[in-house]
């Protein structure tokens, strides 16, 4: 059931749900770090991990399971459906024989005249990282909105969650600003930026795609490990 | 009887007008909500991310505030016996449970100044929120009146000085009672307190050391064993609450007039601090076995009577559902000891009628880390009524800045209007120098085009004025003197930020190893521009000077001054020098591919540039800067050719020389060993990478242990 409040708490609430949301989502990703010696990790092939765009109501309770299972405060219902009915194209899963290991979920819009994507949710769980899942759901995410015409992509990270700030920063995003005690319990974030090349300044575009491709490549060839 | 309910009583309560009636829409929702899929809703155009997040889960305990509270109303709280009054007929036990309140508050009060909200740190004490309820028990009424006080005291210093942009949550204080009546009197109820427990600490020393009874003094509480450490234990709390608000008074005195009698206040506080802290082990031990003893927001170790976050939850309506970690006692002790030094630097500031001191000041003070009641101090001290110390004119303060001859002090400069802006933008300088460091940066950034523009718009207003002057008169030649000057403070001024606005971002973490290059190339091309001002500056300063003083008497030290390059200059010289250095030193690296670059699949070196100098190139600092000439410059550099032109070695030079005339002035002396050591370190690395050119064991790190922004180069062999 939905409830209305008032204006000014609504814009605090805004708020402060934007920040969990992030802190959890940094926090699940760091605490994997944390559990690796207590955690079994699941002995997989790199190519036996399925990446599926957003493809309807029978996605969302996968989604959401998988948000709610790493987090500790669920959301509404229309925070999920806000997302994944507005740009299913940006929304990712990840499956391991059938199973959602993974999910990145996203939006885009203007903003202060620019077109920009932001990255709203990233969750792998704790046995299939370190695989380069999340960078592969990311990328894919990424990837659509550059060919939408994004011509930014921004996100925010705890300033303690080195593996995140470690996996945006190889994807060529910079710490534009500090935002100081950002979360609740009184850490700062970074808003992350990631600004694509113009075509008037690149008048080879499509290089960038080539470049893609061969990272790819290069990150399942090795298979680097996302979390450090 | 819900759905009746719910369609009968408005009609009862309101009529239907003369265009309108009232009628049941349950069936038409019922029918259009078949039509309804899931998940239209969220199609709507006017359904966005912030209707997405407003929505609530009604009765989700994670969402719903009001589920996780233990009580209805403070009414339901207080008549369940959650704050009794007083909190124990047994006089010891009211004692000991009126300093585990005093203790808890005192956490309560370091969580909220760190940042929590008022109402779920502080105000959760249930015995502030009924200011009369206290009123029949002196020692807690006494207490509750001087926290209220100095919680609003606090509160309007934080509201006023503005500078808690990113703090917001601070200065929420909804339905709050932060004035209960009289509260302004406190300390005179605070000092008859403190007035009658002394007479009981005497008396009980008396009558334990004579052995005689003390007449008509009623003891504090009936355990005579237990008599002398529990006066002591609250006569020590008592001052320190009575020296913090009086503190507080003093330093709001304009003009900084209260600010000696503050610092006395200040030591009087630390002193009672550690009496606070030696009281520990009398109240943990004298509460053994009275309580659990595993809190630790108290010194006796035993759980509080008052306090219930949970109640302000509802009573505050946008303080999230969730539960504040309140510091440790000893955190918050220590959290007040670091209040108070950084205050007392405040305090011993010598209000010097100097911008340059003052900016000096505060950018010093800022390398404490001070938290937000102090700033938000220094801020009031500093900018009052538009005014430097609520002293000295802005306009004043920047004619003397740029070193403008007295003889232009009647001329009508303070009425343009863009001298004016001018003296606007240094009190917004003023202001965002005491933000917290990352507000900081960014206000620096976009500022940078302010202080573009009134250049721009100054120099035009200048042309005119000159333009106009008749050409026989004197005015002509004041109005050029006045162009120079305040033209060239100006662009000073532009670098100094844009040069704080980088080296900021070392201290915030926002650059990346890779980005070195870069930041050290920028910081390199806007010191030069920096020392080049200051130059100029100062030569016209020294200039007008000597005319003033060749007019008295003949100096002969004029033909030196000369040619001597000040000592200000010659610093910036030697950053200048290390800042290339480092540049070329990353670069010549690349090239030599000792460290492997980025490889995005998004973008390229050149979007990283335009991001991390977005600021600086939107306000031309400098002109003709751009990602091409930062290629140009570095594409070439290489470990060979910077052993023979060693930057690091002219950086290490200049600063030794140029220490004596630092020798009174502490921390440029601290700067300049900074400076000097990373250089030397630098200098001994470049030449072991050079020398060990075809070593693939080499491996080379940087770490900022001898300065905040310059790193240092450590050569290991794996």
């Amino acid at each position: 059931m939905l409830a209305i409040e008032s204006k000014e708490s609504r814009r605090r609430r805004r708020r402060r749900r934007r920040r969990k949301k992030k802190k959890k989502r940094e926090e699940s990703m760091e605490s994997g770090k944390k559990e690796d010696g207590e955690m079994e990790k699941v002995e997989f092939d790199a190519s036996e991990i399925e990446y599926v765009s957003y493809g309807g109501e029978h996605h969302l309770p996968l989604v959401m399971n998988l948000v709610d299972q790493e987090l500790s405060e669920p959301y509404s219902i229309f925070t999920y459906r806000y997302f994944v009915y507005l740009w299913p194209q940006l929304s990712f899963l990840a499956f391991h024989k059938g199973k959602c290991v993974g999910t990145v979920v996203c939006k885009m819009g203007e903003h202060r005249n620019t077109f920009r994507g932001y990255i709203a949710m990233l969750v792998v769980i704790k046995p299939y990282r370190g695989r380069g899942i999340a960078t592969e759901l990311v990328t894919r995410s990424i990837k659509v909105m550059m060919e939408s015409g994004c011509e930014e992509v921004t996100l925010e990270a705890e300033v303690t969650n080195k593996g995140a700030l470690a996996l945006y920063g190889r994807l060529g995003f910079i710490r534009a600003k500090r935002l100081f005690h950002y979360y609740l319990n009184g850490v700062d974030a970074f808003r992350l930026k990631l600004l694509f090349p113009r075509p008037e300044l690149h008048p080879s575009l499509p290089m960038m795609a080539d470049k893609y491709e061969s990272h790819m490549r290069s990150y399942h060839g090795n298979a680097p490990s996302i979390v450090e | 009887m819900a759905d009746e309910a719910a369609t009968v009583a408005p009609h009862a309560s309101i009529p239907s007008g003369d265009n309108s009636v009232w009628a049941d829409v349950s069936p038409l929702l019922q029918a259009a909500s078949q039509d309804l899929q899931e998940g239209e809703l969220i199609h709507g155009d006017n359904f966005n991310l912030f209707a997405a997040m407003s929505a609530l889960e009604i009765m989700d305990p994670k969402m719903d505030s009001g589920m996780v509270c233990t009580y209805y109303s403070l009414d339901e709280a207080i008549e369940n016996g959650a704050a009794p009054v007083p909190i124990s007929e047994d006089k010891t036990i009211d004692v000991r449970c009126t300093i585990d309140i005093m203790d808890h508050l005192l956490a309560c009060e370091a969580t909220w100044h760190k940042g929590h909200s008022l109402a779920q740190t502080v105000y959760a004490c249930l015995y502030l929120l009924r200011p009369e309820r206290t009123s029949s028990h002196a020692l807690l009424h006494s207490y509750c009146k001087v926290i209220r006080a100095t919680c609003n005291a606090i509160l309007s210093v934080v509201s006023d000085a503005r500078t808690h942009e990113e703090e917001d949550l601070f200065t929420m204080a909804y339905g709050l009672p932060l004035c209960g009546d009289g509260d302004e009197k406190c300390l005179s109820l605070l000092n008859a307190v403190e007035e009658t427990i002394s007479r009981q600490l005497r008396a009980c020393k008396a009558s334990s050391s004579k052995r005689r009874v003390s007449e008509d003094i009623e003891p504090l509480q009936d355990n005579s064993d237990l008599e002398e450490g529990y006066c002591r234990a609250l006569l020590c709390r008592l001052r320190f609450r009575k020296h913090f608000y009086h503190l507080l008074m003093s330093m709001k005195r304009p003009q900084g007039r209260g600010l000696e009698l503050a610092r006395k206040h200040i030591a009087s506080c630390i002193s009672e601090i550690d009496h606070i802290q030696k009281s520990s082990e009398f109240l943990r031990t004298s509460a053994y076995g009275m309580c659990d003893q595993n809190i630790d927001t108290t010194a006796s170790g035993c759980q509080p009577i008052g306090f219930d976050a949970s109640l302000n939850c509802r009573l505050s309506a946008p303080t999230p559902p969730r539960s504040i970690k309140i510091l440790c006692w000893e955190k918050a002790l220590e959290y007040f000891i670091k209040l108070l030094q950084d205050l007392d630097i405040v305090c011993s500031y010598s209000l010097d009628p100097s911008l340059e001191a003052a900016l000096h000041f505060v950018v010093k003070f800022q390398k404490s880390q001070p938290d937000l009641v102090s700033r938000a101090h220094l801020q009031l001290l500093l900018v009052q009524d538009g005014k430097l110390y609520g002293r000295d004119s802005m306009l004043s303060m920047i004619t003397r800045a740029a070193g403008l001859p007295e003889v232009t002090e009647n001329h009508d400069i303070e009425k343009n209007e863009f001298m004016m802006q001018l003296g606007q933008l240094v009190i917004n300088l003023l202001k965002i120098l005491c933000t917290n460091t990352a507000w900081q940066r960014r206000k620096l950034g976009k500022m940078l085009q302010d202080w573009r523009v009134i250049y721009v718009q100054l120099e035009m207003a200048f042309k005119k004025k000159f333009e106009e002057a008749s050409t026989t008169s004197n005015t002509k030649k004041i109005c050029f003197k006045i162009y120079q000057h305040i033209l060239a403070w100006v662009e000073e001024k532009t670098y100094w930020i844009a040069f704080r606005f980088l080296s900021l971002g070392f201290e915030l973490e926002l650059y990346s190893f890779h980005d070195y290059c870069m930041v050290y190339w920028y910081i390199y091309v806007v010191l030069i521009k920096l020392a080049e001002k200051k130059h100029l500056r100062m030569a016209m300063s020294s200039d007008a000077a000597k005319k003033k003083a060749k007019k008295k008497k003949d100096s002969l030290k004029d033909a030196e001054m000369d040619h001597h390059i000040p000592a200000a200059v010659l610093f910036l010289q030697s950053q200048i020098y290390l800042a290339e250095g480092l540049s070329m030193m990353f670069a010549a690296m690349r090239n030599e591919h000792r460290i492997v670059p980025l490889q995005s699949p998004f973008n390229t070196e050149h979007e990283i540039f335009i991001q991390q100098f977005e600021l600086l190139q939107k306000a031309c600092v400098p002109d003709h800067i751009s990602y091409v000439t930062f290629k140009e410059s570095t594409s070439h550099a290489n470990l060979s050719t910077l052993a023979i032109c060693d930057y690091f070695k002219e950086a290490q030079r200049i600063a030794k020389e140029v220490k004596s005339s630092f020798a009174n002035d502490s921390d440029t002396m601290a700067e300049l060993r900074g400076v000097e050591q990373v250089a030397e370190r630098n200098s001994i690395a470049l030449n072991v990478c050079r020398v060990g050119a075809l070593d693939p064991k080499l491996k080379i790190s940087f770490a900022f242990s001898h300065h905040p922004f310059f790193a240092t180069a450590i050569v290991k062999r794996s």
